[in-house]
């Protein structure tokens, strides 16, 4: 027999004590949402069954004795952060879940400059971290949007990448060795290694698990020297997306690794560029490391660049003053809220990737479908923000007026056919559904698409790691 | 009625870095790298008029929405977002210098367009810019006009068929004032003012529509007596360190914390009030 919801929170005071443990009403409501549903809860309208508690847990061993009741008990946990996460991967599918909060386990335990790697704690701030790596003439090369208010935990969780990924890479290319905790309590240590062939890399089993499969209790992050005073910046406006796609698929095919290779179209980038891309497409580049790669890399993208007349180079001070204030801190999202209420305007993101051949097909008929289907729509446009040798992401960014629905009515009506017409347009096309924000519980319709016959190897390591199905239930894995 | 909303389109000044502020040997700060954004007061007007209208419709009032604005071809954009949103008529008086500092001029041409155009009887627009930040161009225009003006306007709605209730913010706190038009109204800090966003299908439909646009010379010989130069000049920036030092109140609970910073910090200071 399932526990009450008492009868959980004097447990989970047993085990961490009653600081810990947090239980006001409306505290928990805000912690049965993530930004998916935020709609809603500017509204005060909460449609998610209300958790038993929130749990801040101090160590390790607060997170394995924690796990161990709810496997014990059957009680879902939903493992949290940063609280940052986009896709519903945080919303409390079932009643009396559990909120295992990491954030209080904020320590950055060691900086190692001679090996080049960090090591913290899953509540760490990222941006912490990287302001204590500057300090000493290092950087993580880790830089997504979230990062004034993302925590590492989170980030490894949910596969995060950041605006440098074409040089640095995704979180899994900077983790190199992490402790998470299983539901049954097992506390597991990957240890912190150039590489090895020691079998599969059982790093990817807890990397992007979305807290469906363990708790990420510490990261070990790859850190790089930090030479901005080398950096170039490039920007060009154009006329079409599809030679945008060509020029990065070409600096990516020709071997060049600038840190920032981004391209917008004409409506997303109306947001930021209108002072000088009137209606325009706008590409830019950023060239970093050591000077002489950084100054070879800008030199060989300005030649590829120069092949395609239509582009049009730009004041380098344009860019630099869009990049300075590209990411969102707390004083954004609060205006962001502010400006929902007032408006009933609001925007969303969804973020795929797929080969070159596919991206501009994907790219084009999903901006077509949505202004034809969607009503009420003030915005669609998208960017590509992360290349790779054999194809690119795109991140389409649409906004809309919620007009002549409830609150609790915004998402069926708006944001749920947007994000399906986006993705199956591109499992259609071979792509992928997520790039970087993770699956959350509102794209798992598709996941068995997304997978296709590799969905068996998924499918086994919840079987194994979870077998009584107490991780976030609901994400990644469809609902029961 | 017919209303008029004059907006500035301006540098967004929060996305200047410090480095941008201090330019050696220029007198004047470099903005055209930043993106533009409605002055925020103006803003405010722009959707305070919306609300009137809708409200007005309630009541089965016809409202005429009109917006003016002095500056060049980039400003299209927005005129025609304005547009798309319910306003009428979107003008634009091509600007030939910088209006920035040269409050006068601005409000010379304004009263010029609007007894030139004889049909408003309410002139909405925001208190200041954070550019200019002189506070002058509301007051200006009523002057010139010889219009009555109230400021810090915060709301403002159709009373009866031939007045208006125009709330505004005071020293004492709020006051309620039913006036009859014509007036000018400088808006303040209104809340719940955010401009609403208007949807693809409506911006679509006024894409290739011109915009209307006057040279200013046509309203110059109805201001004989415009400054030719503007009344302020930069001479010199200085970083204002307004950064305070952070002090982390240490004590064994919240209530011992609190009692720490009411007894040696709030107290002195809350006297002193």
């Amino acid at each position: 027999m399932s526990l009450t919801r008492e009868q959980i929170v004097s447990a989970l005071i047993n085990i961490v004590g009653a600081d810990q443990v947090v239980t006001e009403e409306e505290v928990l409501k805000e912690s049965s949402v993530d930004r998916f549903r935020r709609f809603e809860e500017l509204h005060g309208v909460y449609t998610q069954p209300l958790p038993a508690a929130i749990v801040y847990a101090r160590n390790t061993n607060d997170v394995s004795q924690v796990l161990k009741l709810a496997n014990e008990q059957n009680i879902n946990i939903v493992p949290r952060t940063g609280h940052t996460a986009t896709e519903g991967g945080l919303e409390t599918s079932v009643e009396n879940s559990v909120i295992l909060d990491g954030s209080a386990m904020n320590e950055i335990i060691q900086i190692d400059p001679y090996n080049l790697q960090a090591t913290c704690q899953c509540g760490t701030p990222l941006q912490a971290l990287e302001d204590r790596l500057r300090e000493i003439g290092f950087t993580t090369g880790h830089s997504p949007q979230s990062k004034p208010l993302a925590q590492l935990g989170g980030l490894v969780a949910t596969r995060s990448i950041g605006q440098f990924s074409t040089l640095y890479g995704g979180i899994e290319d900077m983790v190199v060795g992490l402790e998470a905790v299983f539901p049954n309590g097992e506390i597991t240590r990957i240890k912190n290694v150039p590489r090895r062939a020691a079998g599969p890399d059982i790093r990817h089993v807890i990397i992007g698990n979305e807290g469906a499969l363990c708790f990420i209790t510490e990261v070990t992050v790859k850190i790089f020297k930090f030479m901005p005073e080398n950096n170039i910046l490039l920007g060009y406006t154009l006329d079409k997306m599809k030679t945008g796609f060509e020029i990065l698929r070409e600096v990516m095919a020709e071997g060049y690794k600038p840190s920032v290779a981004r391209l917008y179209d004409p409506e997303d980038g109306a947001y930021h560029f209108s002072h000088f891309a009137d209606n325009k497409c706008v590409l830019i580049f950023m060239a970093e490391g050591p000077k002489a790669i950084a100054a070879a890399t800008a030199e060989a993208i300005e030649t590829i660049v120069a092949k395609h007349p239509e582009c049009i180079k730009v004041d380098t001070r344009y860019i630099k003053a869009w990049f300075d204030h590209l990411n969102w801190d707390a004083t954004d999202v609060a205006k962001e809220r502010a400006e929902i209420i007032e408006t009933k305007n609001i925007g969303n993101t969804t973020e795929i990737a797929a080969n070159w051949d596919k991206i501009n097909q994907i790219y084009e008929t999903c901006i077509e479908r949505i202004r034809n289907e969607i009503p009420d729509m003030t915005l669609v446009g998208g960017h590509s923000s992360h290349s790779y040798i054999n194809g690119t992401n795109l991140y389409f960014v649409h906004y809309y007026n919620v007009v002549d629905c409830k609150p609790e009515e915004e998402i069926t009506k708006y944001h749920w056919p947007l994000k399906k017409i986006i993705v199956e347009e591109t499992i259609k096309a071979g792509g992928s559904m997520c790039h970087h924000h993770g699956v959350g519980k509102h794209r798992t319709p598709w996941i068995k698409d997304e997978y296709g016959s590799s969905y068996y190897i998924l499918e086994t390591l919840k079987k194994a790691f979870d077998p009584e199905g107490i991780m976030n239930k609901g994400t990644i894995y469809p609902g029961r | 009625m017919n209303v008029l909303v004059c907006f500035k389109v301006v540098p967004d000044l929060d996305q200047l870095s410090g480095s941008d502020w201090l330019v050696d040997g220029c007198s004047r700060v470099e903005t055209r790298f930043v993106k533009k954004i409605i002055n925020p007061y103006d803003e405010s007007a722009l959707e305070l008029a919306l609300k009137l209208a809708d409200q007005a419709r309630g009541k089965a009032l016809t409202t005429n929405l009109n917006a003016l604005t002095i500056a060049d071809s980039g400003a299209n954009l927005t005129l025609k977002s304005l547009r798309a949103l319910g306003y009428q008529e979107a003008v634009r008086i091509e600007a030939d210098t910088e209006p920035d500092f040269t409050p006068e001029k601005v409000a010379a041409l304004i009263a010029a367009y609007i007894r030139n155009t004889n049909v408003f009887d309410l002139i909405m627009m925001g208190r200041q810019s954070g550019v200019g930040d002189n506070a002058k161009t509301p007051l200006l225009t009523a002057e010139f006009l010889q219009w009555p003006c109230i400021t810090q306007v915060t709301a403002v709605e159709k009373d009866s068929a031939g007045t208006y209730k125009v709330t505004a913010m005071a020293d004492e706190g709020t006051v309620i004032r039913v006036i009859e038009p014509p007036c000018v109204l400088a808006v303040g800090n209104a809340p719940s003012s955010t401009l609403r966003v208007p949807t693809l299908k409506a911006i679509k439909e006024q894409a290739d529509l011109p915009v209307k646009t006057y040279a200013a010379d046509k309203y110059r010989n109805a201001t004989p007596h415009l400054p030719l130069k503007p009344d302020a000049e930069l001479l010199n920036i200085e970083v204002v360190n307004r950064k305070r030092k952070g002090i982390i109140v240490e004590g064994a609970d919240a209530a011992e914390k609190a009692q720490i910073l009411y007894q040696s910090y709030l107290k002195g200071w809350l006297a002193e009030l």
